[in-house]
Order: structure tokens, then C-alpha cells, then sequence
């Protein structure tokens, strides 16, 4: 199966429920593609051919004996290698955790075996969803399908790259500053980071508690959709699960958005951090787009990106110094420089400086509540420019280039990254849309109405 | 926030963490340091003592 042939999730799944596409076949395409590309693309830890192969062929059996138990029922996937996988290895990407083997599946591990997917493998993580390129790991970082000498962003970089070279039709990644948002705008893909407390961080190893998302990453918007649909729910595991019923994230889907208000937050990528002239582009191209679709475009202004940073910086420092704090005192030489940097960072920060950030935490959500009072969305951009260059990367980047995603994080509102379009070198550029709490389904509805109306989903990395 | 720090400030914190640096880790931490004292001079705002932090959190009907 080349790049051009490999389907959308929304696409397989009509093929499979109509008998036209067999799950042994297509998971065999994709450990073909798997094999045949990822000596380049290092988008995988942990492969588990075997056990893919035995699922798809009891997909099969199922689907043929009574139908498809749902639009994931056969899909390949892959799962971030932070998250649990009951018997598979789940290293973190870490060498204090090389023999990790673990004895329970997290909570979205569990969701999507029962929805039907079918486990390829673990995806490449940055060590502990933390720094990185990091070339001193027992794995190397993940590279990007559109220019393999460049970087795909992380932390979620192996689902990233392996969305976009089509090697899986989806996958889980986790976004505490960005980590899916990062990798799905510099690798061309669509990723959401939802509602915080929406999907279960039961089983997946933390990185900072309270900023702590995980999320599907998949080639459209559309396919998040269905994805989260099997993500979403109340789990006991999770102390901040939330309880709220989880709608149909797909119904809405083809509606339209003539009439939905949109505020766009100019300050943050045009006066606070400058984007690329790509990136401005895309972002440009895009607001006009969803005008012309009879979205109604208005101005919104927040706090400056420097302010949520700071925020959701220190918040981040001091979590994960304490999530880690043991090892840190005890193997600091165990984990990857750039990791070691993050965690030494933690003895700089007081416990006045963390609380005074929860305090402006508060704050700072207040103030998107009431700018999006009005509104249905937000945009913004994902991403400060097209993908650097691997050994491009700047190790100090958390003081020196606020992120555009980490004031999602701060406030828990949903937020996704889908491509708009290519910049510099042909790789792509992207949008961020961020909805209200638990308003996904407005989220996909403008995302997908996009992506439809534009031919950037027509387009796949050129790796054949 | 004073913007550097001194090395016998830095030891002290560092110990108290636990942490065992090379001196090479010890200089460069000490580089970025004006960097996290940006950012702890940025969520110090005059709010009282009554401002409440977040933590976590689940929406209400109201943040809707």
C-alpha cells in the first residue's frame, strides 16, 4: 500500500463494515509500510506484529459473523510509550525503565481494545514525555516524514510520525504544554488535546498532574472525532475524571459553520511571538477560509503569551520535579541530559513561586471564560514556525520561545491542531482552534469543515 | 526575585532537592536561572489574600 493509498480511519471503517476491506489485510499493509519505512522515520520503540496480526484476524471473524462493533473495530493504531499496555513493554523512552513490562492497560488502552483497534506497536516518546531530541536514549528520536532531517516535535513524536506516513491510521498522544499539538502541526496531522478531565489518565506515566492531557492524533479532525468517542468517559482511576455524559462528537460533522463565532488571538503569534511568514500564511489563509464559510471572525485579546507560559511553565517544573523526585535524587545520571536539565530546574522553583502560579491559574482561566463569552472558538497558532532541523533544537527553548499551545493546558479547554497548508521547505503549517470546556463536537465541526474545504488532507509525505 | 543567584545559594537549594550536579550542570543551571526568576516575577500580581489557586479541577454548568 503506497503513502497516497493508505485510508482515513472515517474511510476504512466504511470499507470494513461494508466487507470491501479486510483488517488482516490492511494491518498487514501497515506493518509493510512499517518495516519498509521506519529504519528512517524511528517512529517505533516496540512492534507487536504478532498480537496486531491476531487481532485484526478476530476483527475479521467478528465482523464478518455480525458486523463492526464501531468505526475503530479493525483500525491500526499505535500508543504512546508512556502509556500501559498490559504485557507489552512500556519504557517511557527511559533507560530506568527499559524492563518495564506492565500488569494492567491504562484506562485509554482498555477503551480502544474494547472499541476494536488493533495494537501495531508503542510509539517513540520524548523520555517521559519530557525535553528532547535526545540522542543519548536507547532509542533514537522520532524523524519527519515530510523531511526526515527534521524535527517532529514532541513529545508525541512517534504517533505523530507515523500518522502522517500513514504506518498507523491513528493513535495516543499526550499533551501537557503541547505534546500533541506540537507533533501533529510539524508533522501535517490533526491531534486534539480535549477537555481536561475527559479522557482518563489512569496507566499513563504523569509529566505534570494538573496540565496532564491524552488524546487521539490521527490524519483528519474527523478521525479524532471518532477516536475520541471510544477515548471519553468517566474513570474512577483518574482522581479529576469528569462524570458528564460524552456526546456524539460526529453529529454535527457536515453542518456547516455559517453563523458560528470565531475570536481570533492575533497578539499571541503576531505581537507576542512572532510566527513564521508560512505559518502567517497558513493562519491567514485560514481565518479568510472560515469567513468565506460564514463563520463570523472577531478579535480577541487575553493576557500575554508570556503570562500563560510563565504560568504553565512553573506549574510544569514543579509536578514534574516532583513526580520524579525520587529517581532524580537517586539516577539523575539514568536519564537523558536534556531531562536531567528539566528536573534540576524543579530546585529553582519555591513553593511560594508554584502557588503564586496556581493563584494566577485561576486568573488566567477567568479571562478565557469571559473572552470566549460570546464565542464558539478561538484561533490561534500551533506552532512558531515549519519543522527545525533535528540537531536544530534548542535545549533552553521553555525561556526563550513561549508555546502556543501551553495556555490550553493552563486554562483545560480543548484545543486542536490541524495542517494549514505548507511553508518553507514544503513542510507543513498549522492552525490551533480551541473550544469551550467540553465542546469538542464544535471543535471538530469547524476543524473538519476546514480541512473539507481545502486540499490539504489530499497530500501525503512523499516516502515511497 | 533577584535575577542571578550566588553559588552558595544555588549549593543550598540544590541540596535540599537532593540533587548530585556536575559542576559542569551546576554553571549552566545557574545560567538559566534569570529565566525562572522572569517567570515567578510574572504570576506574582497584586490579588489579595483572598485569590483561591486552581488545581485540579472539574467544570461546572456555569463554565459553559
Amino acid at each position: 500500500m503506497a503513502g497516497a493509498a493508505v485510508p482515513t480511519i472515517a474511510a476504512a471503517a466504511k470499507q470494513i463494515a461494508a466487507k470491501q476491506l479486510s483488517p488482516v489485510e490492511l494491518t498487514q499493509a501497515c506493518l509493510d509500510r512499517v518495516k519498509a519505512l521506519d529504519g528512517r522515520l524511528h517512529a517505533f520503540v516496540h512492534l507487536t506484529e504478532e498480537r496486531a496480526l491476531a487481532e485484526a484476524r478476530a476483527a475479521e471473524a467478528a465482523i464478518m459473523a455480525g458486523g463492526p462493533r464501531g468505526p475503530l473495530h479493525g483500525i491500526p493504531i499505535g500508543l504512546k510509550d508512556i502509556v500501559d499496555t498490559k504485557g507489552i513493554p512500556t519504557t517511557c523512552q527511559s533507560k530506568i525503565l527499559q524492563d518495564n513490562i506492565p500488569d494492567s492497560d491504562a484506562t485509554c488502552t482498555e477503551k480502544l481494545a474494547a472499541a476494536g483497534a488493533v495494537l501495531i506497536g508503542k510509539t517513540t516518546t520524548h523520555e517521559f514525555a519530557d525535553g528532547g531530541p535526545s540522542f543519548d536514549l536507547p532509542k533514537p528520536p522520532a524523524r519527519n516524514p515530510w523531511n526526515t532531517d527534521h524535527f517532529t516535535a514532541g513529545s508525541s513524536s512517534g504517533t505523530g510520525a507515523g500518522v502522517a506516513a500513514g504506518l498507523i491510521l491513528g493513535g495516543i498522544g499526550t499533551d501537557t504544554g503541547g505534546s500533541i499539538r506540537g507533533p501533529a502541526a510539524l508533522c501535517g496531522i490533526a491531534g486534539i488535546k480535549p477537555t481536561y478531565g475527559l479522557v482518563s489518565r489512569a496507566g499513563v506515566a504523569p509529566a505534570a498532574f494538573s496540565l496532564d492531557h491524552i488524546g487521539p492524533m490521527a490524519w483528519t479532525a474527523e478521525d479524532c472525532a471518532l477516536m475520541l468517542q471510544a477515548l471519553a468517559g468517566h474513570d474512577p482511576r483518574d482522581p479529576a475524571s469528569s462524570d458528564r455524559p460524552v456526546p456524539n462528537y460526529t453529529a454535527s460533522l457536515g453542518s456547516g459553520i455559517k453563523g458560528l463565532r470565531i475570536g481570533v488571538i492575533h497578539h499571541f503569534h503576531e505581537v507576542d511571538y512572532k510566527v513564521s511568514e508560512g505559518t502567517q500564511r497558513g493562519i491567514d489563509a485560514a481565518i479568510s477560509t472560515l469567513r468565506e464559510m460564514g463563520a463570523e471572525i472577531r478579535e480577541v485579546q487575553l493576557s500575554p503569551l508570556q503570562d500563560w507560559q510563565a504560568c504553565g511553565s512553573l506549574i510544569s517544573i514543579t509536578e514534574r520535579a516532583s513526580a520524579y523526585d525520587e529517581w532524580a535524587r537517586t539516577r539523575l545520571g539514568d536519564f537523558s541530559e536534556r531531562v536531567q536539565r528539566r528536573l534540576m530546574l524543579g530546585a529553582l522553583v519555591s513553593g511560594v513561586d508554584y502557588v503564586q502560579a496556581v493563584r494566577r491559574r485561576r486568573e488566567l482561566r477567568a479571562e478565557l471564560k469571559a473572552a470566549m463569552a460570546g464565542l464558539d472558538i478561538v484561533v490561534t497558532a500551533a506552532a512558531p514556525a515549519e519543522a527545525p532541523k533535528i540537531d536544530n533544537v534548542p535545549v533552553w527553548d521553555v525561556f526563550d520561545r513561549p508555546s502556543f499551545t501551553i495556555p490550553f493546558n493552563v486554562a483545560g479547554y480543548p484545543a486542536i491542531s490541524i495542517c494549514a497548508g505548507y511553508g518553507k521547505g514544503a513542510l507543513p503549517v498549522a492552525v490551533q482552534l480551541v473550544g469551550k470546556p467540553f465542546d469538542e463536537a464544535t471543535v471538530f465541526r469547524v476543524a473538519d469543515a476546514f480541512e473539507k474545504a481545502t486540499p490539504f488532507r489530499n497530500t501525503r509525505p512523499a516516502l515511497d | 526575585m533577584p535575577a542571578d543567584i550566588s553559588d552558595q545559594t544555588l549549593d543550598f537549594l540544590l541540596a535540599r532537592a537532593g540533587l548530585d550536579l556536575t559542576p559542569a550542570q551546576k554553571a549552566e543551571l545557574k545560567s538559566v536561572y534569570a529565566g525562572i526568576a522572569a517567570m515567578a516575577e510574572r504570576v506574582r500580581k497584586p490579588r489579595g489574600i483572598m485569590a483561591e489557586p486552581a488545581h485540579t479541577y472539574l467544570f461546572n454548568e456555569e463554565d459553559l
